[in-house]
C-alpha cells in the first residue's frame, strides 16, 4: 500500500515537472486570468468565447469561475471575496444595478487610464442606458457585456387557438389568460408568472407596474415618494391577478428561472422574464414549446404607457487583480461588437450596440430582436445608490410578503416606506 | 533530591508550555482575535457601501439602535421558537431512534446507517432536500396530499406552515446526533439491572421508566445542551428553505446578522448584532452548564 502511494506520488511529481517544463517552453510569460460569471449568464457560451480569446492571444489562459444562479447569490459570494481584498478574480461579471456600489466600495478598477484618449469614442458606441450605467462620478467603472430587459413571453399556439391577441394592457392580459385557461381546462396551466420569491427579480415585479402607472420611487428632488396612488397600483394589480387565479397560489416561491422552466414545460401561458428565455425555449432538448413562443413588450395599464426594468451584465476589472492590463484587454474583447453578435446568436443575449439588432444573422436566430431595440432603449433603471443592496432587500422582502399573503398592501407599503426612508433621504 | 525533582518539574512545565504554545497561538489567531475584532467593530460605524465615512468610533450608538430594532426582536423570537420546538423534538425523536438502534437486530448496519446519514449530511443539503419536499408544485408532500384527496398546501410561503416545515427539517437533521449521544448512554446501562427487573416481574414499560430513563438522564442532558447551542445558531436550513420568507416571517438571528453584514455590508451594526447573540447564547449555555455540574454525578449517590 505504502509503496503504491509512493509510486503515484512520484509519478505525479514527474508529471508535474514535465508539464511545467513544457508550458515554460511554449510561452515566455503565461498569464492566467480568472473571470467570474453567474450560473444563469450562460457560462458555457462564455467558455467558448474565452477559448477563442486564448487562441488569438498566446500566453493568456482564461479560467471561468461560475457563481450562483441569482444576482444576489453571486453578490453574496463576491462581497466576501472583495471585502477581504482577494486577488483571485480578475474580471467579474456584475449586474447593471451594481456599478454605483462597486465604485463606492472601490472594488472595481476605474478603466479611464486603460481607455486613454479613446474613452469617449469607445463609450459612445454603446446604447446610452449602458454608457450611463457604467460611468459613475465621471469614471468608467465597467464595460457592458450584454443588455437585457423584461419582456412578455406568450404561447403563440394557445393564443391563436382561442382567438386572443397578444395583450397591450394588464387588463387584456388577465382577460386573455382567463379565457384560455377556462377553455383549455388544464389544471397544470398557469396564466401568468413573474418573480415573487425574495430575490432581486422581485424588485421589478414591484417597480414595473408602478412605473407603468406613471409613478417613481423618488420624486424630482430625489426624495422617497411612496405616498402616491401609483405606489399602490402594483399591489392592486397582483392582488387582482391572484384573485382571478391567473397567477398561481405559490407565486411567492417562484424565482426567475423557475418561470422559464414552467414556461418551457408547457405549463405557463404568459411569462414576464428576461431576454435569455428565448434561446432556451427554442434550443433546449426538453423544451415542449419550440416554435410556439411569441415575445412582445410588457403591457401597461394603458396601451401607450408601458415600462420595463433594464437589466444586463457588465465587466468589471477587480481593483485587487494582479494583472489589470491583461484583464482590461480581455474585458474589452468581451465587450466588442463581434462578441456581442456571437452571444446574441448563441444565447439570445441582447446586444449593447444598436447596430447589431438589425444584423441579418442575429435576426435569423432571434426574429423578435427587431422589436426589442425600442424596449431596451426605453427600459428604466432601478434606483442608483451605493446602498442598493439594502434598497433591493426592503422592496423584495415586502413584495414577497404581500404576494405570499403574509402582509396586506397597507402593511407592506408602510414597512417599505419606513425602511427605505433610512436609506433614501 | 527535592531540588532535582523540582527542576524536573520545571523542565516538564517548560516542555508543557512549549507543546501548548502552537495550539494556543493558533486559537488566539482564529478565535480570540476575531472575537476582539468583532467587539471593536460593534462600536464603530463600518459600512462597506460608504467607505468615505472612514469607520468612526460611535460608542454605544449601534447598541441603542439594536434595542429599538423591531426586526431584531422578531428574529430573536423566531430563534427562540425554533429552540423551544426543535430541541425537545430532536431529543425525543433521537431517543426513539437510539432505542431502535439498541435492539438486538441480527443485521445492525441498516439502522446504524440510517442514524448516521442525516448527521453526516451538510445542513444546507438537508435544507434543499426539504425545500423540494415542501415545494408547492413539484413537492412530494403536496403530491401525497393530492393523492389522498386533500388540497395542496402552500408550505413555504405561509408563516405557520413554513415554520412547521422548517422544524420538521431541523428535527430530522439533528435527531440523529441526539440519537448517537443517547445510544452511547444506553450501552453503558448494565444488563444486570434489566435481568433483575425481569425477575421481579417488571413490564417492558416499567423497565423503560424506572431503569432506562433515569440511567440515561446525563446523556439526555448532554444531548439537550449541544442541541440548544446549535439551535440558537440556526441558519442553513431556513436559509435554504425560505430565505427567511414570507417577508421576514421565518428569519432567525443568525440570518439577520448575515443579511446585515454580508448582503447590506453594514459590518458595524452586523457586529453589534453578533455580539448580542454571543452574549445571549453564553448566558443560556452557562445556565445549562451550572445545572449539569450540580446534577449527574452528584445526584446519583
Amino acid at each position: 500500500m505504502r509503496k503504491r502511494i509512493f509510486l503515484s506520488l512520484s509519478a505525479s511529481f514527474v508529471l508535474g515537472l514535465a508539464m511545467s517544463v513544457s508550458t515554460a517552453s511554449i510561452s515566455v510569460a503565461q498569464t492566467t486570468l480568472r473571470i467570474f460569471t453567474g450560473g444563469q449568464q450562460r457560462p458555457d457560451v462564455m467558455r467558448k468565447i474565452a477559448d477563442d480569446y486564448e487562441k488569438r492571444t498566446p500566453g493568456v489562459k482564461i479560467e471561468v469561475e461560475v457563481g450562483g444562479a441569482t444576482s444576489e447569490q453571486q453578490q453574496q459570494y463576491l462581497n466576501t471575496v472583495l471585502a477581504s481584498k482577494d486577488s483571485a478574480l480578475d474580471v467579474i461579471l456584475i449586474d447593471v444595478i451594481r456599478p454605483a456600489q462597486w465604485a463606492a466600495a472601490q472594488w472595481a478598477e476605474p478603466l479611464d487610464a486603460f481607455l486613454g484618449a479613446d474613452k469617449d469614442k469607445i463609450m459612445a458606441r454603446y446604447l446610452p442606458a449602458y454608457r450611463e450605467a457604467n460611468i459613475v462620478g465621471g469614471k468608467v467603472i465597467a464595460l457592458p457585456y450584454f443588455a437585457d430587459a423584461q419582456f412578455l413571453y406568450y404561447r403563440k399556439d394557445l393564443l391563436e387557438k382561442h382567438g386572443v391577441q397578444p395583450p397591450k394592457t394588464w387588463a387584456e392580459l388577465q382577460a386573455g389568460a382567463e379565457k384560455v385557461m377556462k377553455a383549455e381546462g388544464n389544471p397544470n396551466l398557469s396564466g401568468f408568472q413573474t418573480a415573487g420569491a425574495p430575490i432581486e427579480g422581485t424588485v421589478c415585479t414591484y417597480l414595473v407596474p408602478m412605473w407603468g402607472a406613471g409613478g417613481a420611487l423618488t420624486n424630482a428632488q430625489g426624495q422617497l415618494a411612496l405616498n402616491t396612488a401609483e405606489a399602490r397600483r402594483p399591489f392592486q394589480l397582483w392582488a387582482d391577478m391572484k384573485a382571478a387565479n391567473v397567477t398561481p397560489p405559490n407565486l411567492a416561491e417562484i424565482p426567475t428561472d423557475r418561470i422559464r422552466q414552467n414556461f418551457q414545460a408547457g405549463n405557463l401561458l404568459f411569462a414576464m422574464n428576461w431576454g435569455y428565455v428565448w434561446q432556451r425555449t427554442q434550443n433546449d432538448a426538453d423544451s415542449q414549446i419550440k416554435d410556439k413562443v411569441g415575445v412582445v413588450p410588457l403591457p401597461g395599464f394603458t396601451a401607450d404607457r408601458a415600462a420595463t426594468c433594464i437589466g444586463g451584465w457588465q465587466l468589471a476589472v477587480s481593483a485587487f487583480s494582479k494583472n489589470k492590463k491583461a484583464a482590461f484587454d480581455f474585458a474589452m474583447y468581451l465587450s466588442s461588437p463581434e462578441v456581442a453578435k456571437a452571444q446574441a446568436i448563441a444565447a439570445s443575449h441582447l446586444p449593447v450596440f444598436p447596430e447589431i439588432y438589425s444584423d441579418p444573422d442575429v435576426l435569423k436566430a432571434n426574429p423578435w430582436f427587431a422589436q426589442a431595440l425600442p424596449v431596451v432603449q426605453t427600459a428604466r433603471s432601478r434606483p442608483v445608490s451605493p446602498a442598493y443592496p439594502r434598497v433591493s432587500e426592503v422592496i423584495r422582502t415586502n413584495m414577497n410578503a404581500f404576494l405570499a399573503g403574509a402582509k396586506t398592501a397597507d402593511a407592506a407599503l408602510a414597512d417599505m416606506t419606513r425602511d427605505l426612508s433610512q436609506v433614501i433621504r | 533530591m527535592a531540588t532535582r525533582l523540582s527542576s524536573l518539574e520545571r523542565s516538564e512545565r517548560r516542555l508543557g508550555i512549549a507543546l501548548l504554545a502552537p495550539a494556543f497561538a493558533l486559537l488566539s489567531g482564529v478565535v480570540l482575535y476575531p472575537i476582539y475584532n468583532l467587539i471593536r467593530m460593534s462600536f464603530s460605524e463600518n459600512k462597506l457601501t460608504e467607505p468615505w465615512l472612514a469607520k468612526p468610533w460611535i460608542g454605544f450608538e449601534n447598541y441603542a439602535k439594536a434595542m429599538g430594532d423591531e426586526r431584531l426582536w422578531e428574529a430573536t423570537w423566531h430563534t427562540l421558537l425554533y429552540v423551544i420546538v426543535t430541541v425537545p423534538g430532536a431529543v425525543a425523536l433521537g431517543l426513539g431512534l437510539a432505542l431502535l438502534a439498541n435492539q438486538p437486530f441480527r443485521v445492525k448496519w441498516p439502522v446504524r446507517l440510517g442514524l448516521l446519514l442525516p448527521w453526516a449530511l451538510p445542513l444546507v443539503f438537508a435544507g434543499l432536500i426539504f425545500r423540494w419536499f415542501f415545494e408547492y408544485q413539484q413537492g412530494l408532500v403536496n403530491n401525497a396530499l393530492i393523492w389522498i384527496g386533500l388540497p395542496p398546501v402552500n408550505w413555504l410561503t405561509q408563516e405557520g406552515p413554513a415554520f412547521f416545515a422548517i422544524c420538521v427539517a431541523i428535527i430530522w437533521k439533528t435527531s440523529s446526533f441526539a440519537a448517537l449521544v443517547l445510544l452511547a448512554g444506553l450501552q453503558t446501562i448494565p444488563k444486570s439491572l434489566y435481568e433483575a427487573a425481569e425477575v421481579d416481574g417488571a413490564s417492558k414499560w416499567q423497565q423503560f421508566w424506572e431503569i432506562t430513563l433515569p440511567m440515561l438522564k446525563p446523556a439526555i442532558i448532554v444531548a439537550l445542551i449541544f442541541r440548544t447551542i446549535t439551535a440558537i445558531q440556526t441558519f442553513d436550513i431556513p436559509k435554504a428553505m425560505t430565505d427567511g420568507g414570507p417577508g421576514n416571517a421565518t428569519e432567525t438571528l443568525a440570518m439577520y446578522i448575515h443579511k446585515t453584514t454580508i448582503d447590506s455590508l453594514d459590518f458595524g451594526y452586523g457586529s453589534t448584532l453578533a455580539v448580542l447573540m454571543f452574549v445571549a447564547s453564553a448566558i443560556l449555555t452557562s445556565i445549562y452548564l451550572r445545572h449539569t455540574r450540580r446534577d449527574p454525578s452528584a445526584g446519583r449517590h
